[in-house]
């Protein structure tokens, strides 16, 4: 049957409003949704801050960074570390200001002449959080568990000279034979070839001691219920929120820690920590390059800066195996062409400028060293020698950092003037690590090198020696004089002797030049007026035990 | 509907597919090596690659895919290498920040933009308008790390009426939310201008108009179902770009949130948690995409799901 036009039309209208209402009544439905939605967040958001009673002394601090670990076999980075050394203790350990060796949980200790045999003697009352008494045995179980394949700790590799420590990798023996724990109180390693440096190796939050039934109760989680024998002991510890330590009421030593507890707030960007300590929530900061010049002409502000010069070397590598860069002179040249006190400059002055690879405050530090000038006229003279007296094109990499690449067009500058031109590429950091390890792959990069222990050891043979290309020999830089030096350098106690040998093999880096050596940085932090007590270390994170803090309004 | 449903889902299980193996390949080419992540530079090469083989990086790369999707399915996407804690738990423990700063954060920008949007089309070509335009231009171009340092200054360094930064209750929300919100305020607002002064064109609106109608009913009660249909759109995506985490906010803001956390595992080459949270962000979208089409049905019923594929 044929359909009336017009009924047809009305009919069609019709549906047309009807759908329409519905749609409008539904649109209604989610214009009210969206008022509960404004009201939904209004609930409760994150962990309730921790509470303290009335007088505690908290010390506050913030970081941009989340702790990795907490577990002293696993964790190899500043923040990580600075947690371990106030939870856990070690034999020995460095002095609060300097890189001297201290008394730990070892009351004494004596090394054979020739460095392969140490004994310790421990002190009989120092105990876990868990309350059971430290004893050797817990210092043997925390290096047999670092070299257990199956911990896959980082710090493995500086206990593989204690005897039958690779029977013991390997699973052919059930411990390390090399590691004695004649009584509860004495411990003796055993070592297969002389190490002058097994000293500082134990010094590392790597050898701090452990409770056996503790880490095998909590397995991988051992790092979120730590325990140890330190100063502190874990509260809290809430992901990319904050990290909570309180005092060990039964720390060994009396009296300390004055702190009752240390909360970091976790995740903070430089920038707002300034701003949270320009509003005294947090006790100690950062200071951010934007705000270190009006921190510095600010007398008040200035007065409250602390100082140190770290055990740092920072350095623009070049890859000995990628052309030009293979020409020494080349290298020498680049050397010149940098303006390094501009570079200080550009740093608002935290930085000295580098003559060699071996920072200030490194015993067997070389003062004489005469470095590179900047001479861009003889920087000219030695491309021409090269054969690149038109110049070159190269890629510097760096960290993806707002200083790195400050730093990084302030050398463009410099070496365009003698012809070279400089393309940056900023990476982000793990990957620019890998990348620079491959084998004839970034031409040019920044890096740094801080100082795991205080020994030439830790910079020349680390960084400069054949055996370390693909691992930390970015440059891979190779010179037979230089290994052997470090060869024969490497197991003398003698220091004086030892000493003469690295600087010898550091003269003949600094001649190669397979780093354009830049500077050492200067740390600077601010405290508030309250804090006291609270030192800079060059090499290792500030401990706490020390520091109180006097009555504040933040308090 | 439920066959259209279905589809969708499976669609949206080929994307995540996709989004695995993307991400998947990416972590396997780029010169990255697990073992040594894990155990260091200067570990061994016997300890390096008991490492590889207990991991199963010694099987070609379609095995450890396979494994990987298998164990995904089942909700294990692998340990951290930097934090040596599960995935899965270290995302579930960020997403309630992450949520919870979405929602204020969409809830805001609805609650500005929607009303601006209605304003300005309600003085279409009128100086209210042009002024709504600038501000929402305005909102649009502001950076949100800029925004986020001067509202933090302001708002809680200078006038003390906000914490400064941290996840410590309602009024730490409020800075970051309205941080997010502004940009996508202004831009909803000139999305719903544009449809709402389509709408009002249009001759069912203007025979109401004509029938005596006022100008807020007709556009209340007859242009605004219309004109907001796009705007959910827009709205769903955003809202699942948000709970992906945002990572400039959260940053500012210290918010302990996915993007800080997808950050971290980006910075420190953490591959299994770069993997997780991209797999976690691409699944959101794709579940939001799901939900703004059956909402987009559900306000609209002259849209034929079925027919439309």
């Amino acid at each position: 049957m044929n359909m009336h036009p017009r009924r047809h039309t009305r009919s069609a209208k019709g549906r047309a409003i009807s759908t329409r209402a519905a749609a409008i009544r539904r649109c209604r439905f989610a214009l009210a949704l969206i008022a509960a939605l404004i009201a939904l967040p209004g609930c409760r958001s994150g962990a309730p801050p921790p509470q303290f009673p009335p007088g505690a002394m908290v010390l506050k601090l913030a970081a941009i960074s989340d702790v990795p670990t907490l577990d002293p076999a696993a964790g190899y980075d500043v923040d990580s570390w600075m947690f371990e050394q106030m939870i856990f203790d070690t034999l020995i350990r460095y002095s609060d200001a300097g890189v001297d060796l201290v008394p730990d949980l070892a009351t004494a200790w004596e090394s054979s002449p020739d460095s392969t045999v140490f004994t310790f003697h421990l002190r009989r009352d120092a105990r876990f959080t868990n309350g059971r008494i430290v004893t050797s045995a817990d210092f043997k179980y925390a290096i047999e568990r670092v070299l257990d394949p199956a911990t896959r700790s980082k710090g493995m590799e500086y206990y593989r000279a204690i005897a039958g420590a690779e029977d013991f990798a390997a699973h052919r023996a059930k411990s390390v034979a090399g590691i004695e724990t004649p009584d509860a109180w004495t411990m003796v390693f055993h070592l297969i070839v002389p190490d002058p440096i097994f000293l500082q190796k134990l010094a590392m939050p790597f050898a701090a001691a452990v409770p056996r039934e503790a880490v095998e109760k909590w397995g991988d989680d051992f790092s979120r219920h730590v325990v140890g024998s330190g100063p502190f002991m874990l509260k809290e510890w809430i992901g990319g929120q904050r990290i909570v330590l309180v005092k060990n009421p039964g720390y060994f030593v009396k009296g300390s820690p004055h702190l009752d507890a240390v909360v970091e707030a976790i995740g903070v960007s430089e920038d707002l920590q300034w701003f949270k300590f320009e509003a005294g929530e947090i006790d100690v900061s950062n200071i951010p390059p934007a705000v270190f010049p009006y921190v510095m002409k600010t007398p008040r502000l200035r007065d409250l800066t602390l100082r140190i010069v770290t055990v740092t070397t920072r350095y623009m590598g070049m890859n000995c195996q990628m052309p030009p860069f293979t020409d020494e002179r080349v290298r020498r040249a680049l050397n010149y062409a940098v303006n390094k006190p501009k570079l200080i400059a550009v740093l608002n002055g935290r930085g000295i400028v580098a003559n060699g690879v071996m920072p200030p405050g490194l015993p067997g530090y070389a003062p004489g060293l005469s470095g590179y000038p900047y001479d861009p006229a003889r920087a000219r003279e030695l491309l021409e020698q090269a054969g690149l007296g038109h110049g070159f094109a190269a890629t510097l990499w760096m960290p993806a950092d707002q200083t790195m690449m400050i730093l990084g067009q302030s050398i463009q500058q410099d070496l365009d003037l003698v012809g070279v031109r400089l393309r940056l590429k900023a990476v982000a950091f793990a990957p620019f690590l890998e990348a620079v390890r491959q084998p004839r792959t970034v031409p040019l990069f920044f890096m740094g090198w801080e100082a795991d222990f205080p020994d030439p050891a830790n910079f020349l043979d680390v960084l400069l020696s054949r055996h370390q290309w693909g691992a930390n020999n970015d440059t891979f830089f190779s010179d037979p004089r230089v290994d052997a030096l470090l060869a024969e350098a490497a197991p003398l106690s003698d220091l004086a002797r030892r000493y003469a040998l690295y600087r010898e093999a550091e003269r003949i880096i600094v001649a190669d030049a397979p780093w354009v050596f830049l500077y050492y940085p200067i740390t600077y932090e601010i405290q508030q007026p309250w804090v006291h007590g609270y030192v800079l270390n060059p090499m290792r994170p500030a401990r706490l035990e020390k520091v109180w803090l006097s009555p504040h309004p933040a308090s | 509907m439920l066959a259209y449903v279905i589809r969708r889902i499976v669609f949206g299980a080929a994307v995540l597919l996709g989004t695995s193996l993307i991400t998947f390949v990416i972590a396997f080419v780029i010169p990255a090596d697990p073992a040594v992540a894990m155990a260091g530079a200067k570990a061994d090469p016997a300890t390096l690659a008991a490492i590889r083989t207990e991991l199963g990086l010694d099987q070609p790369i379609y095995i450890q895919y396979a494994r990987y999707v298998d164990r995904a399915l089942h909700g294990d996407l692998g340990r951290s290498y930097i934090r040596r804690e599960e995935v899965a738990g270290l995302i579930i423990s960020r997403f309630p920040a992450t949520a919870i700063l979405a929602l204020a954060a969409m809830a805001l920008s609805l609650a500005l933009g929607i009303p601006m949007g209605m304003l300005a089309a309600a003085h279409r070509e009128r100086a209210l308008d042009n002024l709504l335009l600038v501000l929402s231009l305005g909102l649009v171009s502001i950076p949100v790390f800029w925004l986020g340092t001067i509202l933090l200054i302001v708002g809680g360094l200078y006038l003390h009426w906000f914490p400064l930064g941290g996840f410590d209750g309602p009024k730490s929300l409020v800075l970051p939310a309205i941080t997010l919100a502004l940009g996508s305020a202004g831009y909803y607002s000139r999305i719903l201008q544009t449809n709402l002064a389509d709408a009002m064109d249009q001759e069912y609106v203007r025979t109401a108009r004509g029938k005596g109608l006022s100008l807020r009913a007709a556009m209340f009660k007859h242009a605004m179902a219309n004109a907001m249909l796009p705007l959910v759109t827009l709205a769903g995506l955003d809202f699942a770009g948000l709970l992906s985490g945002v990572v400039l906010t959260e940053t500012v803001f210290d918010w302990p949130g996915l993007g800080r956390l997808a950050f971290e595992a980006v910075f420190n080459l953490d591959i299994p948690l770069v993997m997780g949270t991209v797999l976690f962000a691409a699944a959101l979208v794709v579940i939001a995409n799901l939900v703004v089409d059956l909402l987009y049905a559900w306000l609209d019923p002259r849209i034929r799901l079925g027919q439309q594929l």
